[in-house]
C-alpha cells in the first residue's frame, strides 16, 4: 500500500467523522427526492454502488450475439459459423480478432482450431477414404459418404453423426474436436448441424453451444437464481451489485455469487472455499490436541488439570510441556523451563495452529452472526408493518406518514450486509494501521447499526427527525467502508485494459 | 452402436496380432469373453526402466460407445508407478480420458501404456504416496519399482536386503503384501512402516 492511499482514506474518515462539508451537504440528499432525476451521474452519486447493466431475456442476448456473428463475417468474408468459433475462442473481442485477422490470418485460424497445425500429420484420414473404408466403423462405404474438416481427416457421416452425439450427451458442443489422434480441429456449428439428424440432439447443441458463448462474453452472465433464464449484460467487467429483473436474486456481476462489497471476488472465493473446507478441521485438532509423548496416539484434552494420564499406554505427563510428570513433583511451574528444549519447534507449530484457529473463529462467528441477522430482518420488517397497521388503525397517522419507517428498515439490511462482508476482508488483511483503521470503521458501522435498529424497534418514542438523522449517519459509515473496494474496482478495470492492451502487443 | 464397437474390436484385434510388436512379444491381446466387450491386455515392461523384464496384464473394458469413448483400462498387475495406483491399478493417462480420439485403437492405447511405464508424470499423479517418493527419493523409487517387478510381474532382480525387510513385518504376523506397501510407503524405514502398521 503506498502512503497516498492511506492519506486519503484517513482524509475521507476525518471529514466524515466531523462535519460532512458543504458539498456533501449540498450534493447528498439520499433520503429525499428520489426518483424525479434519472441521470445515470446523479445516481451513482447517490448510491456508490449503483451499476449500469441490463437485464435481458435469452431471445434479446441471442440477437446481441448474432449482430456481432454477422458483423465479423462481413468484415473477413468468412461463414457465420467460422465467425462464431473465432468470438467463442476469443471472448467475443470482435475488433481484436479483426485486427489479428489483417496481421496474420493463418496463424489466428490454427490458434483458434479452426485450421490443423502445420505440416499436416500422415493423412491416415485421406489414405483410408481412397480405399472407401471408414477407420472408426472400419466398413467400406461409397466417396459420397464421407466428410472431412479442415485438417482432412475424412470419416464416414454415420460416425461424425455417432461422435456428435457421443459428445453432446457429455454437455461439449463448441468443444467438439475432429475424431483422428492428435488432431485439436474443432467442428464448426454448420459442419455439425449438417451432420447431426435427431431433431433433439440439435435442439440441446444448440443450447450447450449458446450456453457456452454467454459464458465466453465478458459483458454477459447468467443469473444465478434457480431456474432463472436471464442473462446480465454490462460493458464493465467489475465486481457490482447486480438484480435480476425476473426472479430479484441479488448478486455479483463479476464472479456470481452473492454480492460482497468490500470484500474482492477472490479473496470472497478463497474465504467461502476455507468456511466449507474441513481443513478447520484438522486445524482444531492440531490446536486442541496433542500426541502422547510416549505412544504417540491423540489425546484432546478436554478441561482442568495440566497432569494428564495416557488412556491408552497410562504414562502420565505434563500437558504444558509434554514431559514426565514424575520430574513435576510439586513444583508445577518449572516446566516452562521446558520451553527451551528442542521441542520448541513442535510447540511452536501447534501454538500457531492454535493462534490461527482463534483469528478465524472470531472472524467467522461474527460472519455467521451477521448473516443470522439478516435472515430475522424479514421478522423485523414482519413486526413493522403490524406496527403501522396497529396505528393506522389508531388514528395516529396515515400509512404514509410511516413510510420512513421501511426506509429505515431497507438500510439497516443494506448496513447489516455490508458489515457482513467485511468480515472476510478484515481476515485477509494484512495487520498494520491500515487494518486498524478498517476495523475501527468497521465498529462504527457495527454501532451505528445497533442504534439505528433500537429506534426502528422504539420507533414510537422517536421522533421522525432523529431516526432520519441516524439513518444517514449509518450509510455514510457504511460507504466509509466501501471506499477501497469501489476505488479499487474502477482501478482493476483501467488495469485490466492495460493487460489487454500489452497481450495484442505480445501475440503481434 | 453396439455393433459399430464390435466390429472395431474385432478388427483392432487382427490388428495387434499381426503387429510388428508382438512378434517382438512388447504388447499382446487376449479374448476374455466371445461379445468382445472384455479383454485382457498385456505389455511388456520397457528396457532401461525398473520394469524392465516384467510382463503387466491389464483388464481392458470396451464400453457399449466405443470407439467414440474410450475403453476402459487398469493394471491388473500390481506396479509402483506415479500414475498407477498402487491399490486399484487404475491409470492416469489422458488418451483414457478427454484426449480419446475415435481414431485409436487397442494398440495405440497399449503402446501409449508403455510409454507411461518409461516416461512418469509425477506431477500428474494417480498415486500421490509413489509421486512424491519418485520426486524426492528418485533412486529409492527405482529399487522399489524394481522390486514390484519382480515380486509381481515376474522381473528378474531379486533384492534380499528389501525382502529381508518384509520378513521381519510378516514374522510379526503381518500380510506380505500390507508389510511391502508399507515399507514402500516409507521408503524402506523398518521403524517407520512397522509404527503405521501398528497403529
Amino acid at each position: 500500500m503506498t502512503t497516498e492511499e492511506y492519506d486519503t482514506e484517513m482524509d475521507y474518515s476525518d471529514s466524515d467523522c466531523g462535519d460532512p462539508g458543504y458539498e456533501d451537504y449540498y450534493n447528498v440528499h439520499p433520503w429525499d427526492g428520489e426518483g424525479d432525476n434519472d441521470i445515470d451521474n446523479d445516481q451513482s452519486r447517490r448510491d456508490p454502488e449503483y451499476a449500469v447493466y441490463d437485464c435481458l431475456r435469452i431471445e434479446e442476448v441471442e440477437r446481441l450475439l448474432n449482430e456481432d456473428v454477422e458483423s465479423l463475417s462481413n468484415s473477413l468474408h468468412i461463414t457465420p459459423s467460422l465467425a462464431k468459433v473465432l468470438l467463442h475462442a476469443h471472448n467475443w473481442a470482435l475488433q481484436d480478432i479483426i485486427a489479428k485477422y489483417r496481421t496474420n490470418a493463418s496463424s489466428l485460424l490454427i490458434n483458434s482450431k479452426i485450421k490443423p497445425l502445420p505440416p499436416l500429420d500422415s493423412l491416415s484420414g485421406l489414405k483410408s477414404q481412397r480405399n472407401g473404408l471408414c477407420s472408426v466403423c472400419v466398413a467400406i462405404q461409397s466417396a459420397e459418404k464421407f466428410s472431412t474438416l479442415t485438417c482432412g481427416h475424412s470419416f464416414c457421416k454415420d460416425c461424425w453423426c455417432m461422435h456428435f452425439e457421443v459428445q453432446i450427451s457429455q454437455g461439449i458442443s463448441t468443444g467438439i474436436s475432429c475424431m483422428a489422434q492428435d488432431c485439436n480441429v474443432l467442428a464448426p456449428e454448420d459442419f455439425v448441424l449438417s451432420l447431426l439428424t435427431k431433431p433433439n440432439m440439435r435442439e440441446r447443441y444448440q443450447q450447450f453451444a449458446f450456453c457456452d458463448y454467454v459464458k465466453s462474453h465478458p459483458q454477459l452472465r447468467f443469473c444465478p437464481g434457480p431456474n432463472c433464464q436471464m442473462i446480465m449484460r454490462s460493458k464493465e467487467q467489475r465486481a457490482k451489485r447486480v438484480m435480476c429483473s425476473s426472479c430479484k436474486t441479488v448478486f455479483c456481476f463479476r464472479c456470481g455469487i452473492d454480492y460482497h462489497a468490500p470484500t474482492d471476488c477472490n479473496t470472497m472465493k478463497k474465504w467461502l472455499t476455507k468456511c466449507a473446507d474441513d481443513s478447520e478441521t484438522a486445524n482444531y485438532i492440531s490446536a486442541h490436541t496433542k500426541d502422547c509423548p510416549k505412544c504417540h496416539i491423540c489425546i484432546e484434552k478436554n478441561g482442568g488439570c495440566n497432569h494428564m494420564q495416557c488412556y491408552n499406554c497410562k504414562y502420565d505427563f505434563c500437558w504444558m510441556c509434554l514431559g514426565d510428570w514424575k520430574a513435576h513433583g510439586s513444583e508445577y511451574y518449572v516446566c516452562s523451563r521446558y520451553k527451551e528444549n528442542p521441542n520448541i519447534a513442535h510447540e511452536s507449530v501447534l501454538a500457531q495452529a492454535r493462534e490461527a484457529l482463534k483469528k478465524y473463529l472470531h472472524y467467522y462467528e461474527r460472519w455467521e452472526n451477521h448473516s443470522k441477522s439478516l435472515k430475522l430482518e424479514e421478522q423485523t420488517l414482519e413486526a413493522i408493518k403490524m406496527q403501522i397497521n396497529k396505528k393506522v388503525m389508531n388514528y395516529s397517522g396515515t400509512w404514509i406518514d410511516w413510510q420512513h419507517l421501511f426506509a429505515a428498515a431497507s438500510l439497516l439490511t443494506r448496513c447489516r450486509y455490508t458489515l457482513q462482508y467485511t468480515y472476510p476482508y478484515a481476515y485477509y488483511m494484512e495487520p498494520g494501521p491500515r487494518k486498524e483503521l478498517f476495523e475501527y470503521q468497521q465498529a462504527q458501522l457495527e454501532a451505528e447499526i445497533e442504534d439505528l435498529s433500537w429506534k426502528i424497534e422504539h420507533a414510537e418514542t422517536t421522533n421522525r427527525g432523529d431516526l432520519e438523522n441516524q439513518m444517514d449517519i449509518a450509510e455514510k459509515r457504511r460507504v466509509t467502508l466501501l471506499k477501497d473496494f469501489l476505488e479499487k474496482n474502477s482501478r482493476r478495470k483501467e488495469e485490466g485494459r492495460g493487460e489487454r492492451e500489452r497481450e495484442n502487443i505480445s501475440e503481434k | 452402436m453396439a455393433n459399430i464397437a464390435a466390429l472395431r474390436i474385432q478388427r483392432e484385434f487382427k490388428e495387434v496380432i499381426r503387429s510388428e510388436e508382438v512378434a517382438k512379444c512388447a504388447i499382446k491381446v487376449e479374448l476374455v469373453n466371445d461379445s468382445f466387450t472384455e479383454l485382457k491386455g498385456e505389455i511388456a515392461g520397457p528396457p532401461d526402466t525398473p520394469y524392465e523384464g516384467g510382463n503387466f496384464v491389464l483388464e481392458i473394458k470396451v464400453p457399449e460407445t466405443y470407439p467414440f469413448n474410450p475403453p476402459k483400462v487398469r493394471f491388473i498387475t500390481k506396479i509402483w508407478h506415479p500414475n498407477i495406483s498402487s491399490v486399484t491399478g487404475a491409470i492416469c493417462l489422458d488418451i483414457l480420458k478427454d484426449q480419446w480420439a475415435a481414431a485409436m485403437t487397442l494398440r495405440t492405447v497399449l503402446l501409449s501404456l508403455q510409454a507411461l511405464l518409461s516416461a512418469a508424470e509425477p506431477d500428474d499423479p494417480q498415486d500421490a504416496v509413489v509421486a512424491r517418493q519418485y520426486k524426492e527419493h528418485p533412486e529409492m523409487f527405482r529399487q522399489t519399482a524394481k522390486h514390484w517387478t519382480y515380486v509381481y510381474a515376474g522381473g528378474p532382480a531379486k533384492m534380499p536386503d528389501l525382502d529381508d525387510k518384509i520378513r521381519r513385518l510378516t514374522d510379526m504376523g503381518i500380510e506380505e503384501h500390507n508389510a511391502r506397501v508399507a515399507l514402500s510407503s516409507y521408503n524402506w524405514d523398518l521403524e517407520r512402516a512397522t509404527e503405521q502398521l501398528f497403529s
